[in-house]
């Protein structure tokens, strides 16, 4: 068996050439200043400072992590019967169900964003049928509703995929001996399987929340510019501001509050299910 | 210590086979020279240029498509090797002082003598050494002639971008170069002042048309929503090549250049110092200002190209752009500026603008 530990290494090599030394970097660029030549450095702690002073990252920052709570809120609530369903429906039809969950995201998701402005906007597909009941055209594109809903639509297929798995794993036996002691259905389910699928919950927040609050084209594509998300500035630092320093300082700061949110739900999980394997 | 020495001699093993690798692609480029990288700006080049210039040269051209002049800058400076660029002048300034670009060689590209007079020469490289000039063109508005009327754009200028009537109706392009211009043009400035007073100026005049009208900031995608008839804006800021492109797809739609000048540009197709293969870069070059690839460019860009017979054959009676107000663009116009590039003044711009937006 020890034998075999050493095919471990090329893994461990790959994740330091490629998490690490990338994970440093922004670390380094975060804590210097002046230019993107790494030869010469001067440790400073002004990007932070710049962050933090402005009023306008901090409203930037609140909006980011607002759009991107009610969206994993949206997440869980629309996700957890769809894959409540999945679960309990039969082998084939589950295995279908999961597919056409699936198969959206083989498209690139780029594409799938933009398909979302002709079918929003004022002379797109919603509004032609609204307009047959003598309704509109609403504005829906370029508002923070249109961002929402391009955030939901590309990332509920995570968190259905993550409570799916939970539950398809549940051991039904459970639900069985709740019945024999005298449960009705909503408390078995309160009881036993709510509480057996937070871990799924919990790391299909996870999957959501993340790449809610780092998008930069969804808004951009949807929002209309009008909506900047921290995303659009870190890219803005990086692509056009030619400011590494302060974007690698915006990165850093938004690892430490990802950190922070991946504990405090950890947490959460560990208070509700104590003897959870994960 | 056993685990660290092992991972230490995995990690040279790695290391050795990455150079090797890299070593051998290597050799195996410079045994078939046939190849070039050619990084431009998404749709800029004619449907059939590159297949026949493949077929022509026996030749095989990577595409690769970039959005902004910063982003492509971005790449070269960290490091990515290209054959063929187009950028726009001002970046072009930049890259020559940063003595990034390698002389053209002229003598394979006899087709620069069929360039139109008014684009050759031009400050950013003044006796065109470095750049081959592709497309030109200005910035300036397009409007919906059924909403809008021509007397009242042309009083305002670039400040019907800010009049209340047509709040939701309007389209700024996202881009802090194009939208300081407007804002400093119209407040009587020259779109080059690194002047803090007349930036902060401008920077207001920006956040008060946010207020005011709130305009939507897009890009390309600008070009569609204008050029489907029914769309819901009625103003747009948009470059003159895609404007053309607009008015060919939607009559309803104009072209105006405001009285109060705007920014004059060019793009212009050049070679890194650190290409791969100049020898097919320059022969690229030439075929790219051939008659026929010229044409094609032009007819499926929509912008205004370089080559002088295309050009006359363009505008003429019968010609796809004859009447076209977007094509034909204004030169010799005193208020009308070339961009210059200031690095400083740009991050500023830069970070002004993304406060604009949030």
């Amino acid at each position: 068996m020890k034998r075999f530990s050493v095919l471990v290494y090329p893994y461990l090599i790959w994740a330091l050439v490629m998490i690490a030394v990338p994970m440093l970097m922004i670390l380094l660029y975060a804590f210097t200043k002046d230019g993107n030549g790494v030869r010469d450095f001067i440790f400073t702690l002004d990007n932070f400072s710049k962050f933090f002073s402005d009023p306008v990252f901090l409203e930037v920052l609140k909006r980011s992590l607002y759009i991107a709570v009610v969206t994993t809120v949206i997440c869980v609530i629309l996700g957890y019967p769809a894959a409540y369903l999945i679960a309990k429906a039969k082998p084939r039809a589950s295995a279908t169900l999961v597919l056409a969950i699936t198969l959206p995201t083989w498209i690139n998701m780029l594409v799938r964003t933009y398909a979302w402005r002709s079918i929003l906007q004022s002379n797109g597909i919603i509004n032609h049928i609204l307009s047959m009941f003598g309704i509109g055209p609403v504005k829906m594109l370029e508002t923070s509703f249109a961002v929402i809903l391009g955030m939901v639509y590309n990332f509920i297929p995570f968190m259905i995929l993550q409570i799916y798995n939970s539950l398809a794993k549940m051991d039904e036996s459970y639900l069985t001996a709740a019945a024999d002691l005298g449960a009705n259905k909503v408390q078995a389910f309160l009881k036993v399987t709510l509480p057996l699928s937070v871990p799924g919950i919990v790391s299909g927040i996870t999957l959501v929340f993340l790449p809610a609050v780092s998008s930069f084209f969804i808004p951009k594509l949807l929002g209309g510019g009008q909506y900047v998300l921290i995303g659009n500035v870190i890219e803005n630092q990086f692509l056009t501001a030619g400011n590494w320093n302060f974007g690698s300082a915006i990165s850093l700061i938004m690892a430490i509050i990802i950190i922070i949110s991946m504990q405090v739900t950890r947490y959460i999980d560990n208070r509700i299910n104590p003897e959870g394997g994960n | 210590m056993k685990k660290i020495i092992a991972l230490a001699t995995a990690l040279a093993l790695a290391l050795t086979a990455c150079t090797s690798g890299t070593g051998s692609e290597g050799t195996k480029q410079t045994a078939e020279n046939n190849t070039i990288k050619f990084y431009n700006w998404g749709e800029y080049i004619g449907d059939n240029v590159i297949q026949r210039f493949e077929k022509e040269y026996n030749a095989k051209v990577v595409c690769e498509y970039y959005d902004s002049n910063e982003m492509m800058y971005t790449k070269l400076q960290a490091g990515d090797k290209y054959d063929v660029l187009i950028p726009s002048d001002y970046m072009i300034e930049r890259l020559l002082n940063e003595d990034m670009l390698q002389p053209l060689d002229l003598e394979a590209i006899p087709n620069m003598n069929g360039i139109k007079d008014d684009m050759k020469n031009r400050e950013y490289d003044p006796e065109n050494k470095y750049s081959a000039p592709f497309f030109c063109g200005t910035v300036g508005i397009v409007y919906n002639k059924k909403n809008v009327s021509k007397e009242d754009i042309e009083k305002q200028g670039w400040n019907i971008l800010k009049d209340e009537r047509y709040k939701d109706k309007i389209y700024m392009y996202d881009s802090e170069r194009d939208s300081f211009m407007v804002a400093l043009k119209s407040l009587g400035y020259s779109m080059n002042t690194d002047n803090p007073e007349e930036i902060t100026e401008a920077f207001n005049w920006l956040t008060e048309q946010k207020e005011l009208v709130s305009p939507v900031y897009v890009t390309d995608e600008v070009i569609d929503a204008m050029a489907t008839p029914g769309g819901d804006k009625d103003l747009a800021v948009v470059y003159s090549g895609d404007a053309s492109y607009i008015l060919r797809a939607n009559e309803d739609m104009a072209y105006i250049t405001p009285d109060q000048g705007t920014n004059i540009w060019s793009d212009a197709m050049v070679i890194p110092k650190n290409a791969e293969n100049p020898e097919l870069a320059n022969k690229f070059i030439n075929f790219m200002l051939e008659d026929e690839s010229a044409e094609d460019d032009t007819l499926t860009v929509g912008y205004t190209t370089s080559n002088k017979n295309v050009y006359e054959k363009m505008i003429a009676e019968g010609g796809e752009f004859n009447g076209n107000e977007a094509y034909t663009i204004r030169t010799g116009f005193s208020k009308d500026e070339i961009f210059h590039d200031n690095e400083e003044l740009r991050s500023r711009l830069s970070e002004l603008w993304i406060k604009v937006k949030a």
